[in-house]
């Protein structure tokens, strides 16, 4: 008799059951999820208007000690068009020598040895896309469009970005000294992950990069 | 003469090729400043395609990525239609990968001609890099040096930049001299800020010298890998989470199994 429920309606319950089993467990193995479905096809990038700049100091001023710019030690960062607001922790380098982002998923971290925001170059500022349950910070990041204001407040001031384009890249492919490197304006790089999760990484294969430049306002 | 829109155009070009910068990409960088005086606002066409708008004198671009390569740029007054080859200059300007130019537009505008210089991407940690450009028509040779000390540098002419100079960051009081020590231009109090390369330029005519200033770099620290930012972090178990939910969906089917199997014995 107790054999017997094997054919029949339990049995299919239990094919049911294994076949259910089976997608969670072969599902964590899966290369595509939302995250890796969401960062296809996202690249894109704006012809952006030169600025040609004219020396600006005033009458009297040395024109030399005009051309700096200091920038901003960054507190918040602002995101209107993805509802992202969230501290900004000021962090260096890991011990493997990446980029340190906070171990919190609703905060972002600003790489602290590099350009502030508001100064030439490129001011980098990283934040998880995904944690154990779900959505993080950066979650949306790919819905991003061109002149998507960020806004970074910090030492009492606010300091508007506008994003000019957007790219995942492949992580050893990834031009990390390019991200960071010297521009002559200021600008601001976004980062989250992007990409399938790869075990034998012990990460997602891509990384989001969003580029915004300063307007002043 | 033509030389100086050539530079110009490069800088275009990178512009209306998509270029994505985060991979290791073949580009130079260029920057284009118009240093003539007496020449009007130009507009710079790099391979055909209008990249610089309406720059006006001492205005000037900032860095530009550009492809590696050699560029067609021709040069028009601000407005003005293209038409390939009849650009008031036109030249190729060949720039190599990694490195960094600065392209001046110089002299007066009936003998422009272009003043083009290889950019320092670096300097020594603590120091402060500077170099000087004589780009104005009319005048003399001079010296650059503290008020009452030293020349930093001697006998810059027109059209020429110097080598850089390394220096101790610091407050100087500088003046631009001639070599018999009359002074042509003060710049007392001038900030050389550690970890940053300055090019200081003489513009204009010698009745009415001035200093462009334009920061090439300025140095701050990179890390060796992108951030680690999803899955796997800050626990690495997503995947284990999903493990315990297809164990966790056995169990129940199992454990109903076994319910049903009672009730039914």
């Amino acid at each position: 008799m107790g054999r017997a429920v094997l054919s029949g309606k339990n049995a299919f319950k239990i094919k049911q059951l294994l076949f259910l089993s089976l997608v969670f467990l072969i599902g964590c193995q899966s290369e595509k999820d939302e995250v890796s479905i969401r960062s296809e096809n996202i690249d894109f990038s704006s012809k952006q208007s030169v600025a040609v700049t004219l020396s600006h100091h005033s009458v009297g001023e040395n024109p030399i000690n005009a051309v700096r710019q200091s920038g901003i030690a960054p507190e918040k960062i602002f995101i209107p068009a993805i509802g992202v607001e969230a501290a900004i922790q000021h962090l260096g380098k890991t011990k493997d020598g990446t980029m340190a982002v906070p171990d919190n998923i609703q905060e972002v971290s600003w790489f602290e040895p590099g350009y502030r925001p508001g100064q030439n170059g490129r001011a980098v500022i990283a934040g998880h896309v995904d944690g154990l349950d779900g959505p993080a910070i950066f979650w949306d990041l790919t819905q991003l469009e061109k002149g998507d204001k960020v806004i970074v407040e910090g030492e009492g001031k606010k300091l508007s970005f506008q994003v000019y384009a957007m790219e995942s890249v492949p992580l050893e492919k990834a031009d990390v000294s390019a991200v960071f490197s010297y521009t002559s304006s200021p600008e601001l790089v976004l980062i989250t992950c992007s990409g399938a999760y790869s075990r034998t990484l012990g990460t997602r294969e891509e990384r989001l990069i969003v580029y915004a430049s300063y307007i002043d306002e | 003469m033509k030389k100086f829109l050539v530079l110009v155009a490069v800088a275009l070009a990178m512009f209306f090729s998509t270029v994505s910068w985060a991979y290791a990409a073949e580009t130079a960088k260029v920057r284009v400043v118009h240093a003539s005086p007496d020449a009007p606002a130009v507009d710079v066409y790099v391979n055909g395609e209008l990249t610089l708008e309406n720059v006006a004198f001492k205005a000037n671009s900032g860095y530009l990525d550009v492809p590696a390569g050699t560029h067609d740029v021709e040069v028009f007054a601000n407005g003005s239609e293209y038409a390939e080859g009849e650009g008031v200059l036109q030249a190729d300007l060949a720039v190599e990968a990694g490195k960094a130019y600065t392209a001046a537009a110089a002299n007066t505008v009936d003998a422009l001609e272009f003043v083009v210089a290889e950019d320092s991407m670096e300097v020594t940690e603590g120091k402060a890099k500077v170099r000087i450009g004589h780009l104005s028509p009319d005048a003399p040779a001079v010296d650059v040096g503290l008020i009452g000390g030293d020349a930093l540098f001697s006998g810059a002419e027109f059209p020429g930049i110097t080598d850089y100079s390394e220096v101790d960051a610091g407050t100087y009081d500088l003046e631009i001299r001639l070599p018999d020590g009359t002074q042509v231009l003060p710049l007392e109090g001038t900030e050389l800020a550690a970890g940053t390369v300055y090019s200081i330029f003489a513009v204009n005519t010698a009745d009415a010298l001035e200093v462009l200033a334009l920061v090439d770099y300025e140095q701050a620290g990179s890390p060796d890998g992108m951030p680690t930012t999803g899955l796997g972090t800050p626990d690495n178990k997503q995947s284990s989470w999903l493990l315990v939910m297809g164990g966790f969906i056995l169990m129940v089917g199992a454990s109903g199994f076994v319910w049903k199997k009672r009730v039914q014995n």
